[in-house]
């Protein structure tokens, strides 16, 4: 029993354990819709460890990610409609999210809470508009209108989308652990109890929030870009759709904000919706509406957070610290 | 030269102003909200919609798909039972989920107002059908003319509309008991609650009055532009480019941003035409997105903010 | 006529979160009576006046008005029981007009019936209110603010007027004008509890005093006897 209780507080090696398991998973055969929602999983997840580390961690409630994963995705398409390695696009298009957050960063951070949200909500949309009217690649359409589909996607069997997947999803955790780690980390909690005296104690609160931002655009920008290498095609509509904030917003929410664990446990439960719901799907949004209202008032810090004030959980760290005395 | 300049600008000029009343009406609910509240409620632009599919409704009589034909009322007329209808809903709203995720946190009123946001869209879609309507009355398409344009009359009583209410509600905020108590609670809550003041219930009331406005301002809305589901996102952003222009919680100030916000509109889309750029419809919602984007950026506290 | 017992407040303990400031509070108004709460910075004054105005809920004890129950009443059903508190630092509504002030003061369901009786009373304690009738709060100086937060107390049929804090930042010779008003007010049969750091001209103004330090009562009585109390004079007139 403490042996157990002290490889939980360990907790690397089951990661790994865990990870090699997922890994493996192409090669052992497993069905291919398996694969298909581990991946989307995966990417969610990804997306997710960044939206946590704007919102929970920094202060920043980012209504922006859309924006980041169309243009990265639309990258990609341009870059593979030239003939151009795919690998070379993800990098490309990361790199293109990046700039992006950077220019957009000097409207919308001179703004804050509520302000910064619906700044924020203008760029996808005016992105969306934009790539309505503008087919930047490619003969003419009637309509107009940019909707492509990405060349050389049919190179990639699904493992390897899932495996890409899966490189990602570990490198945004690590990603996010390294930051909370480093003394950006420390920066960016003072930020978020309060930023004005952040400020005032020497701690340049704009250059931290920018690096969160950035940093979020380039994983986001990157999961984006695997997700379009899996659907093969990308139109404006979707691209830069709400319903990429919808999902972030869910796996936030009903994991707990500002802990590591949150997003894991929110992404699980919203990719399982997605499975539950498809069904549904006439109502889904009525349903994740309603379930983000409910646990926003009821449980706000998520599950981690409640899970946190129950006795099993106390008695366990109890048990733990006991242990390593 | 100059003259025909002129003339052409006159087309453009009085749209703007005339539009520029619809954007004031939609705006106006969301100004009041942040006015008392301090909150922008991002549900706003899809509660409007929802208004306008009430008027949808009404007049069609089509629901799920089924035509109730013996409806077919004006959607002005409508409003007799969708403005108790929305002012309800708001009551609801503000009593019951906004004033507790105030309490909660920060973000908590945004989430929720988000979640709103989708549950408003998802049942109007299961409702209505996602496709591209409008609300088609006989004198929809009735048009005037200035200069050599042809003005659309709605755009008239878009202006119209949003004049009479911004009138009403500076009167209400004024002269009434409900009125002088929603400005005292924003000015200092705690001291108007040693008023007597029910301030939770006063919020209430603001807010459910913030939604009967947006019921008009939906049957206009309507009246005016094609809309589906999902448009409410658009008229958020343009709701809140109006407010930012024209100083939050002042009706008046609202009143204007929207003029100057349509007028920025049609000017920067009359630019555009006569420099041959295609895409006018759309083109006009992204000059209108990036002028919201360049006022929050270099004067986020409006032309007439505090 | 015997005088009765206006408010009763009963063994109180307030906390801010989890910092105690009260402890044990039992004081009791009569009537009719003009009572000061003294004491300096901290020592809980305006504490218990929010207890008692409900803008902070005890932990334990029982506050009684009239007879009725009302600890954990909110204050906007206080304030409709006849208890009005002129709040500390005035907080008139700055960009309301001195007479929008004045009917918001008068907004309860009691007082609005009464609205032209008080009104007149209003006017003629302080006739430079009616001078300013359509001046907006926040151009007002410091004394006629404190005079118009006192208005805005009395617009509301009030029985027992709470008021925190009222000489701070007044000169003397405004703060005259208001004690005058104070004792005119108590003429109309209106019970006063004031709060204030000031021990001596309390001492003058009021009929009866509670000596409050770090959360307690120290001392208590009618302030002839106070005055003459050799700890009240060591710790605040120095002697």
């Amino acid at each position: 029993m403490r042996g157990i209780i002290h490889r939980l507080r360990g907790g690397l090696i089951p990661l790994i354990a865990l990870i090699v398991v997922l890994a493996v998973l192409p090669i052992a055969g497993a069905p291919r819709s398996w694969l298909l929602y581990l991946l989307l999983f995966f990417l969610y997840l990804a997306m997710a460890n960044m939206w946590n580390l704007l919102c929970g961690y920094s202060g920043l409630i980012s209504l922006c990610q859309p924006a980041f994963i169309g243009l990265a995705g639309y990258t990609l398409v341009i870059w593979a409609w030239h003939g151009l390695p795919i690998y070379l696009g993800m990098a490309l298009g990361a790199i293109v999210a990046a700039l992006f957050a950077l220019l957009i960063s000097i409207p919308v951070f001179r703004l804050s809470g509520i302000y910064f949200a619906i700044g924020t909500l203008v760029v996808p949309e005016a992105l969306r508009y934009m790539f309505l009217l503008w087919r930047p690649i490619g003969g003419s359409i009637h309509g107009g209108g940019a909707g492509y589909v990405l060349k050389g996607a049919s190179d990639f069997s699904t493992a390897g989308v899932y495996w890409l997947g899966l490189g990602i999803a570990v490198a945004s955790a690590l990603c996010l652990r390294l930051v909370l780690r480093s003394r950006l980390g420390l920066g960016l909690a003072a930020i978020r109890d309060n930023d004005r005296t952040a400020g005032s104690s020497g701690i340049n609160v704009f250059r931290l929030k920018l690096y969160s931002f950035v940093i979020s655009a380039i994983i986001t920008g990157l999961a984006g870009a695997i997700f379009y290498i899996y659907q093969s095609y990308v139109e404006p509509n979707s691209a830069f759709s709400v319903r990429w904030t919808m999902i972030l917003i869910l796996a936030a929410v009903m994991g707990g904000m500002g802990t590591e664990g949150g997003p894991i446990i929110g992404t699980v439960i919203v990719v399982f919706l997605h499975f539950l719901l498809a069904r549904y799907a006439g109502i889904s949004l009525i349903i994740q509406g309603t379930l983000l209202v409910i646990i926003m008032l009821l449980v706000p810090e998520g599950i981690t957070g409640f899970i946190r004030k129950t006795r099993t959980y106390r008695y366990l760290l109890q048990l733990a610290t006991m242990r390593a005395n | 030269m100059t003259l025909q300049f002129l003339v052409d600008l006159s087309g453009p000029l009085v749209m703007g102003i005339l539009l520029g009343g619809l954007y004031a009406l939609i705006a106006l609910g969301l100004s009041l909200v942040f006015g008392v509240m301090k909150l922008i409620n991002v549900a706003h632009g899809d509660l409007v919609i929802l208004g306008t599919y009430f008027g949808f409704f009404g007049m069609t009589g089509e629901i799920f798909g089924h035509r109730l034909t013996f409806l077919g009322i004006d959607p002005i007329v409508s409003l007799v039972v969708g403005m108790p209808l929305l002012f309800a809903i708001g009551f609801a709203i503000q009593k019951y989920l906004l004033s507790r995720a105030v309490q909660i946190s920060m973000e908590a009123p945004l989430i929720i107002a988000f979640g709103i946001s989708l549950i408003v869209q998802n049942a109007c879609q299961r409702l209505w059908t996602p496709y591209s309507r409008g609300l088609t009355t006989s004198y929809a398409l009735d048009s005037f003319n200035v200069g050599v344009f042809n003005i659309p009359l709605v755009y008239l009583l878009d202006f119209a509309g949003a004049l009479v209410v911004m009138l009403f509600l500076r009167e209400f905020l004024r002269r009434t008991y409900l009125g002088k108590a929603i400005s005292a609670a924003s000015q200092d809550r705690g001291a108007a609650q040693l008023m007597g003041i029910n301030t939770g219930r006063v919020y209430a009331y603001a807010f459910a009055i913030a939604m009967a406005t947006a019921a008009i301002a939906g049957v206009f809305l309507g009246l005016t532009f094609p809309f589906t589901p999902t448009s409410g996102v658009s008229f958020l952003i343009i709701a809140f480019g109006v407010i930012i222009i024209g100083g939050l919680g002042s009706m008046l100030g609202t009143f204007l941003g929207g003029m100057i916000l349509g007028l920025a509109q049609t000017m920067g889309g009359h630019v555009l035409n006569e420099l041959g750029l295609p895409g006018a419809a759309t083109g006009q919602y992204l000059i209108l997105y990036i002028i919201v984007l360049v006022v929050l950026a270099v004067r986020p506290q409006g032309l007439f903010g505090r | 006529m015997p005088e009765e017992t206006l408010l009763k407040v009963s063994h109180l303990d307030t906390f801010y979160g989890s910092l105690q400031v009260l402890w044990d509070i039992s004081i009791e108004i009569k009537q009719g009576e003009i009572v000061a709460i003294i004491g300096a910075n901290g020592s809980g004054k305006s504490s218990l006046l929010k207890t008692i105005s409900g803008v902070i809920h005890p932990a334990r004890g029982s506050i009684i008005f009239e007879g009725k129950e009302i600890t954990t009443l909110d204050p906007f059903q206080i304030v409709a029981l006849g208890i009005s508190q002129v709040p500390e630092g005035r907080r008139i509504f700055p960009d309301l007009s001195v007479l929008d002030n004045l009917i918001l003061g008068s907004y309860n369901h009691r007082a609005r019936p009464k609205k032209e009786q008080n009104f007149k009373m209003v006017y003629e304690l302080f006739p430079i209110l009616e001078a300013r009738n359509n001046q907006l709060a926040k151009t007002l100086s410091g004394g006629e603010q404190q005079m118009l937060a006192l208005g805005r107390g009395l617009m509301s049929e009030t029985k027992l007027m709470l008021i925190d804090e009222m000489s701070l930042g007044l000169a003397p010779i405004v703060l005259n004008e208001v004690y005058k008003a104070l004792r005119k007010i108590r003429e109309r049969d209106i019970t006063i509890l004031f709060v204030e750091q000031n021990v001596r001209r309390s001492l003058e103004e009021a009929d009866r005093a509670y000596i409050m330090e770090v959360g307690r009562v120290v001392l208590s009585g009618d302030v002839v006897d106070l005055r003459e109390e050799e700890e009240v004079k060591k710790a605040y007139f120095g002697v």
